[in-house]
């Protein structure tokens, strides 16, 4: 039941558990889900939960889904026993690599953007009534509603209160670092910084620097944690890290075939398990359970999109309420979702030989985690440019958007660049669009959709008929 | 109008356009985290961007987005329509995300002949300050070596040593509003401090020093209430003025464009660099700046104390995040110890909302009882 917390206009029971008991019906789900099955289910749900569960435990989707959602649930189970084992929560934002938290015995990651996104795909209410407290501070209202979903509900102490919050943000993204600042100061728990200093993304001068603070981190860590990290405890998470590093790799091969057989959810799906359990078994499982429908689809010839009338990449993020009707699109319209920036974190291996070659590695893992490596960069148009420009190329895509949040002032400031280039470099259209990827009632679906509909048929569609044209010529 | 105050709010001052005549070399710059020294140290002419209240934004607006801050598309307009072709070359810091953005358009839109990016770290401690000291030789190389001119130790000191001369100068005329007598409003001090940015040291202090005989010689101003301001950079010297209309005098601030520049005298000696990025980072009192929160409350509580404000408005343009959230701890500290704030976001050089300012200006000078 929610209940008024009486020092606070918010619903008593905070984010975290609300989003861990969904967790936890999903995580007694059976196997295998039949259409029957699905309705039943569906009965029994609240209205406003109804398209969230539709979209995820489709069968077609839930072989693919479940394995990331009871990695998910280990996740949050042990951020939610933490205390009581006398491990630190340590809150860290999505370009952290939560590895390094799962290498120490004293502590556990929870991450703030998977939270708010949890919130915004699976409550009835997308977590807005968090968002609308923070407004209620006096919070500007152009924060980053990916963050300041989940750390509004900590702010309110309805939430599982973190013990340090780490900001790997300056550099990156102004907003995020600050609103980080913000809540230390305010529920009175220490911040540390990992700043990553704006150098191109090869430079050795910035990569010095950066380890530097990398290490000036894990150094802080321990000293909250009253642990030394031990080095049989990073080998173990530096194999597992490379075991999905491995995966992934596999999986961008098979993201370049046409038509697509990976899930149109294999992406999210991805970065969520490196945002949460990166490092760990569960994170490799979900992977292999992504490659082994991927490489089945492809064997039987089972494609999201049959004709695969456009590819479709996302410059930035996509939206993450209402899937149902997004993916719904996505079918009726015979387009492949690929992918979007959040994938562009380029895992490599670690080299497990000594202590400090993985501290290399994770750092080095740091340094290229999605935003860090584009918006931290000493160019944040050009290295997003290229990055995108990379994935057009290799993934075939026909045709990109750019859902423009008004948080984010680095991407907005650097969206002209990136347009202009990725058309003149490879002919690819990119739609600008504006909304907010956790809050709906920002921008509805309707809204984007119809918006999508309009640049598909009369862009995109036309472009790749002539491109066909041109090539048949020629042929 | 004085001469002076004309000048600050002119791009192309007759001191520009003289060093330009004599065959000068002018370096723009867009962050107080800029050491100008070192621009002057080569014998360049150190130039601070700024918009000073300028409505159009339009041409900017094809590259920037509605959601960055008023004054970064201020500025990127101005280049685009060729107020800034008079700058030879750019500094880049990364300030703040939009600054980094205007930079970055800047840069691929109308480029200049020179750029290089100093990159100023968001802490404080050993650690920053030697990444900071190299950034500091980084730049003094990009310009050494793109101008042909040797940056000396001893060229740099004496930069240093004027610098010094001026905020020793500035801190005296800031200081003097403490007094019982106010001969001196607050928009008259940005006016000042603008101008300071957009002058050789050298030829300011000259300024400096006239204005100083000419302030002891005028008659105190009225005031209806002592106060406080503070938040996102604003040089818009006409919306200040404005706002002062109304009897309510800013006598101390913590703008960019203001008080945080307010410091005491230095003393320098030693190897240049590493004092200078010392300096620099010690006395950067910006909120991008991590763990430092702290330093800048006990700033404006300080300033508040030694002025005797009766109350404080904190500023934020839509869209900054750095003053927006910290106008939030801002607020929420010193109104526990019994100051009155208000807080004012504004679109950075919109004259259509300077009504809505200064009614909300006056209310809160109704408020505090005065």
């Amino acid at each position: 039941m929610i209940v008024m917390n009486e020092n606070s206009a918010m619903p008593g029971e905070g984010l975290f558990e609300r989003v861990h008991s969904t967790f936890q019906m999903l995580s007694i789900l059976p196997e295998e889900i039949s259409e029957d099955q699905l309705n039943e289910i569906l009965k029994l749900l609240p209205s406003g939960n109804i398209d969230a569960a539709r979209f995820m435990l489709a069968p077609s989707r839930w072989e693919v889904s479940r394995t990331s959602l009871l990695s998910i649930y280990t996740w949050l189970e042990e951020a939610r026993s933490a205390k009581e084992e006398g491990r630190k929560v340590i809150l860290v934002p999505f370009n952290f690599p939560p590895e390094i938290i799962h290498a120490f015995e004293n502590a556990s990651p929870i991450t703030s953007e998977v939270m708010s996104t949890l919130a915004a795909g699976m409550l009835e209410s997308g977590g807005e009534e968090y968002w609308d407290y923070a407004m209620g501070l006096g919070l500007p209202d152009h924060l980053c509603s990916g963050n300041t979903i989940e750390l509004a509900s900590i702010l309110a102490g309805a939430d599982l209160k973190p013990d340090v919050i780490i900001s790997a943000t300056p550099g990156g993204c102004d907003v995020n670092a600050k609103i980080h600042e913000f809540v230390s100061n305010r529920i009175n728990i220490p911040q540390l910084l990992l700043e990553k200093p704006t150098y191109d993304t090869n430079s050795r001068r910035g990569k010095e620097i950066y380890y530097k603070n990398f290490r000036r981190l894990v150094k802080n860590l321990e000293e909250i944690t009253g642990e030394t990290l031990k080095e049989e405890n990073l080998r173990r998470v530096a194999e597992k890290a490379n075991q999905a590093s491995e995966l992934y790799y596999d999986l961008w091969e098979l993201r370049k075939r046409r038509p697509s057989p990976i899930p149109g959810s294999s992406a999210f799906l991805a970065y969520g398990m490196r945002f949460s359990m990166w490092g760990r078994d569960e994170a490799v499982e979900s992977m292999k359970k992504i490659l082994e429908v991927s490489i089945r689809n492809s064997k039987d010839g089972d494609y999201n999109a049959r004709e695969e009338v456009a590819r479709l990449f996302w410059v930035y993020l996509p939206f993450y309420y209402d899937g149902y009707e997004y993916n719904e699109w996505l079918e009726m319209n015979d387009v492949a979702n690929i992918g979007d920036a959040l994938l562009l974190f380029y895992p490599q291996v670690i080299d497990t030989s000594s202590y400090d070659s993985m501290m290399e590695g994770f750092a080095e893992s740091a340094w290229n985690m999605g935003m860090t490596r584009q918006m931290g960069a000493g160019s944040m148009s050009m290295q997003w440019t290229e990055d995108i420009i990379a994935a057009v190329k290799e993934f075939h895509i026909d045709f990109a958007i750019y859902c423009g949040h008004h948080s984010c002032k680095q991407t907005w400031s650097a969206f002209t660049i990136l347009r202009n280039e990725i058309k003149k470099r490879t002919g690819v259209p990119v739609l600008c669009l504006q909304g907010d990827s956790w809050i709906g009632r920002m921008t509805p679906m309707s809204a984007i959709l119809d918006e999508m509909s309009l640049f598909l048929k009369n862009v995109v569609i036309p472009a790749r008929k002539r491109k066909e044209r041109s090539e048949s010529k020629e042929g | 109008m004085q001469q002076w105050d004309l000048m600050a709010k002119t791009f192309e001052n007759e001191y520009v356009e003289k060093a330009r005549g004599e065959g000068k070399k002018v370096i723009g710059y867009g962050c107080l985290a800029t050491p100008r020294e070192i621009i002057e140290a080569a014998g360049l002419y150190p130039y601070r961007i700024k918009a000073l209240g300028n409505l159009d934004k339009d041409l900017a607006d094809a590259y920037l987005s509605k959601f960055n801050c008023g004054f970064c598309r201020s500025c990127l307009h101005l280049v685009l329509d060729g107020t800034y072709d008079f700058l030879d070359g750019i500094v880049e810091t990364n300030g703040c995300d939009h600054l980094r953005g205007m930079f970055e358009n800047w840069q691929y839109a109308h480029s200049t002949d020179f750029f290089h990016y100093l990159r100023v770290p968001h802490e404080n401690n050993a650690d920053t300050l030697a990444w900071f000291s190299e950034e500091l030789v980084l730049l003094k190389e990009a310009l050494s070596t793109h101008y042909e001119v040797a940056i000396e130790d001893r060229d740099l000191i004496a930069a240093m040593e004027l610098e010094e001369d001026a905020a020793a100068k500035i801190k005296m005329i800031y200081e003097s509003r403490w007094d019982e007598e106010i001969k001196i409003t607050g928009s008259e001090v940005i006016s000042l401090l603008v101008l300071k940015e957009s002058l050789p040291t050298q030829q300011y202090l000259q300024i400096l020093d006239s204005f100083i005989e000419e302030m002891d010689t005028r008659e105190p101003l009225q005031c209806r209430a002592r106060l406080f301001m503070g938040g996102s950079a604003t040089d818009e010297i006409d919306l200040m003025a404005e706002l002062e209309s109304l009897g309510g005098l800013m006598i101390a601030d913590s703008f960019c464009f203001g008080g945080r520049i307010f410091r005491d005298k230095v003393e320098v000696s030693g190897s240049a660099i590493p004092q200078l990025a010392s300096i620099y980072l010690d006395n950067l009192l910006c909120p991008r700046m991590f763990e430092e929160y702290q330093c800048r409350k006990s700033f404006a509580m300080e300033m508040i104390a030694r002025s005797r404000a009766d109350g404080a408005i904190l500023f934020q343009n839509k869209f900054c995040d750095l003053h927006g959230i910290e106008n939030v701890m801002l607020r929420t500290d010193l109104e526990k110890e019994g100051i009155p704030v208000l807080v004012l976001e504004k679109e950075y050089g919109t004259r259509a909302d300077t009504g809505r300012l200064k009614t909300r200006v006056q209310a809160f000078l109704e408020r505090i009882g005065k």
